[in-house]
């Protein structure tokens, strides 16, 4: 239990990834909504420098899949943002139960 | 050394080449009108390159990265085709974006390139960043209308499709930590030497596998990642519903089937387990977009469950062909087969849809109420559409879907077959609504109904492809067929 | 570093992104709620570093922090509604049982999988393998240059989106 293995950062990828999922569902603020899309990447983050470093330390693939992970993350918060500046000058909200034009 | 492979990859760069042509031009010019031609130019260069590097024996380039091979071609052909038809559909529809025309092309290349590399990409990293290039600019184009329906429904399809390629990631992951490599031969021969019997006993692979048709599950649209698609499918730009109805579905199925067959198709066990996953699953989903379907009155919505519906056939080809993995038999090309029929047929449907709803400003299917008195050759072309998603004679949907069934029946699959073929029974019923709308119907006005050229081009050309392939399906099975070999063992 | 060391500061580490990650949902102010989701990110850097992934956890700073953080408060900032906290919606029932269940599975199938664990040390400086694998050939050249190409989407994309009709 004290000796801190690859399990340990698993579990902990495992619980951020969920807290990430419940939020992203439960969520009604839509940039909360995006936070939550953030966390679940950083928990699989966790999990790809974790396995990069038990299973394949020199050859750094999981470090290098993590970078594009990161890169992939900043374009789609940029592009989900300027979404929603676009429903907020129609809206003037962006609670997600206010969006009920097309049912969710 | 790189110069060398950079041929295998001149598709894509020219595409790319001509997509940041549009960009810059669109700066200087006031007539927008060359841009499309440009775009057009484009894909037509990029087809040609394809047609050059064609019998090229199948080899992996850039370290593993992505693989030219039949199958990779194949849809890389397919999603160039569907990105023509639907810039000749937007000619009238692009005026709606004013001064954002040369973003719209541009986008909708870009993300044509994101779906090339996508089917022909061997490596997990590599299928990660192209899925997301032609996600994001995909993302954008949904919202392009900037009105409240289309912004909402690009909010959807972003936080959706986000939540989609995080799990998809976190299978990834999975397979990663297991095997140690992202490359996936590497990955295969990893799992094909693994000692054991039974998923269960390998449960990081479990969940990995899981993940991963979950993942993709979004792209192709199976339940439980179906709920996007009505939303999307209605609010965004109808053009921009074409696409995502064919090429990106097709995009995904390309790669999900890449990636079940080459890394999970073998050990036997393995094969089984996936494939009754993804037959259970088609079972459900297309239950579930056809009972949907039968009550929208919207046509985009109505074709959005359709469009599901369609891809639980299509999920039955891939169980199928799963399933002939490491037996005597050859491995299918029913589902290549059916996404060919698809492609034209939806794409054929969706632009005789652009140009009507242009012009009576409505998607309610009872404003398309007696349209053969409108416009007879716009009703005439979505009947021979509507007639052959339903599968039957003599277009190309029946054989199509003759294909896919048999192939399926052979593997022992007849249940899920029953299914499908009942819900065949149902589709009918409300694609014959449409159909009996526009003809029986009578319409509000007598005002006629026109297209353009560009849009009767597109719409003359799926209609010939689907009776084509419907009346002489041989010459394609034998391409379709080629595709598939090199999941051969 | 002792092991012991290691061992705590892990679960120092991990019970605050934990916690970080949870104020993120329960904070009812939207503004609260990023500055936690940036004391997550930060950690998660200092996660990396227990990991041997010094490179990573300098851009999960200048990323995340410095830039996806950034752009999270200034839109904030810019639409007004977003303060005033909104309560969960209908469906946490349901939410909940999906993430108890998930993590459940998840910690099942690590713990009764036996993982391929390598016995060479990790590398101790990975800035310049890094490098050479992102822009090399042997390596992920082309997959960088697709990047790119996603950067530069996201960039048409977002300024189509955000300008005026």
């Amino acid at each position: 239990m004290l000796t801190v293995g690859l399990t340990h950062f698993l579990i902990l990828s495992a619980i951020l990834f969920a807290i990430g999922l419940f939020g992203v569902i439960t969520q009604r603020n839509v940039i909360k909504v995006i936070m939550c899309l953030e966390i679940m990447l950083n928990a699989v983050n966790i999990a790809l420098i974790a396995f990069s470093q038990s299973v394949a330390p020199v050859s750094l693939t999981g470090q290098i899949f993590a970078i594009f992970v990161m890169v992939v993350a900043a374009a789609e918060v940029a592009v989900g943002i300027a979404i929603i500046f676009s429903i907020y000058r129609n809206h003037e909200s962006i609670d997600m139960e206010k969006f009920n034009i097309l049912k969710w | 050394m790189i110069m060398e492979h950079i041929q295998f990859i001149a598709p894509e760069i020219s595409l790319l080449c001509f997509a940041l042509l549009i960009v810059l031009l669109d700066l200087f010019i006031t007539q927008k009108r060359v841009l499309p031609v440009l775009s057009v130019i484009g894909a037509i260069v990029a087809a040609t390159f394809i047609i050059v590097i064609w019998n090229t024996p199948p080899v992996g380039l850039f370290d593993k990265m992505i693989s030219i091979d039949p199958f990779g071609l194949f849809f890389k052909l397919l999603i160039l085709a569907a990105t023509v038809l639907v810039i000749l559909a937007s000619h009238n529809y692009v005026l709606k974006f004013n001064k954002f025309q040369g973003e719209y092309y541009a986008l909708l290349m870009l993300s044509a390139v994101g779906l090339m590399l996508l089917v022909s990409a061997i490596n997990l990293i590599t299928i990660y960043v192209a899925l997301e290039l032609s996600s994001i600019s995909l993302y954008a184009l949904v919202s392009f209308l900037k009105d409240k329906k289309s912004s909402e429904a690009g909010l959807k399809y972003l936080i959706l499709g986000g939540v989609a390629s995080a799990i998809l990631l976190y299978g990834m992951a999975f397979i990663f930590g297991l095997t140690g490599n992202t490359c996936l031969t590497c990955i295969a021969e990893y799992v094909r030497g693994m000692p054991f019997k039974d998923l269960q006993e390998v449960p990081a692979l479990m969940i990995g596998l899981v993940l991963i048709i979950a993942g993709f599950g979004f792209k192709i649209a199976s339940v439980p990642f179906q709920m996007w698609v009505p939303d999307v499918y209605e609010g965004a730009p109808t053009t921009i519903t074409a696409y995502l109805s064919v090429a990106s579905k097709a995009a995904g199925f390309g790669v999900i089937a890449r990636v079940l067959m080459t890394v999970f198709g073998l050990p036997v066990w393995l094969h089984n387990d996936w494939a009754m996953i993804i037959a259970v699953l088609a079972a459900i989903t297309m239950t579930v977009g056809n009972l949907v379907a039968i009550v929208q009155t919207n046509i985009k919505r109505l074709f959005g469950y359709s469009s599901i519906a369609q891809a639980g056939y299509m999920m039955v080809g891939l169980a199928a062909m799963g399933l002939t993995m490491g037996t005597k038999e050859n491995v299918t090309g029913g589902l290549i087969f059916f996404l060919l029929s698809y492609t034209l047929t939806n794409l054929g449907a969706f632009i005789a849809i652009i140009a009507i709803s242009n012009k009576i400003n409505s998607d309610e299917i009872e404003d398309y109420n007696g349209m053969i008195k409108r416009s007879p050759l716009l009703a005439l072309g979505l009947t021979i559409c509507l007639i052959s998603l339903a599968g039957l004679p003599p277009t190309a949907g029946l054989i199509a879907k003759i294909y896919i069934f048999s192939g399926a029946v052979n593997m022992g699959l007849a249940w899920l077959v029953v299914i499908a073929v009942i819900n065949s029974v149902i589709s009918a019923y409300y694609y014959f609504k449409i159909a009996k709308a526009m003809w029986l119907g009578t319409p509000v006005t007598e005002e006629k109904v026109d297209a353009s050229w560009p849009e009767w081009l597109a719409l003359a050309a799926c209609v010939v492809g689907v009776l084509a392939l419907g009346v002489v399906p041989g010459l394609f099975m034998n391409l379709t067929t080629a595709a598939v070999r090199i999941f051969g063992i | 570093m002792p092991e012991i060391t290691y061992s705590i500061t892990f679960y120092l580490m991990a019970a605050i992104a934990v916690a970080a990650a949870l104020g993120v949902i329960i904070l009812r102010d939207v503004f609260r709620a990023a500055l936690s989701l940036i004391l997550l990110f930060m950690t998660v850097a200092g996660i990396y570093l227990l990991l041997h992934a010094d490179f990573l956890a300098i851009v999960q700073i200048l990323i995340y922090v410095g830039a996806i953080s950034v752009l999270i408060i200034v839109a904030i900032m810019l639409t007004r509604d977003a303060r005033q906290g909104q309560p969960l919606g209908k469906i946490k029932w349901v939410a909940g049982i999906v993430a108890l269940a998930l993590i459940g599975v998840i910690a099942w199938g690590v713990i009764n999988t036996a993982f391929y664990l390598s016995s060479t040390p990790p590398l101790e400086e990975t800035v310049k393998p890094l490098g050479n694998l992102l822009f090399g050939n042997p390596g992920y050249m082309l997959t960088s240059e697709i990047a790119a190409v996603l950067l530069l989407s996201a960039i048409l994309g977002a300024i189509a989106v955000i300008r005026e009709k």
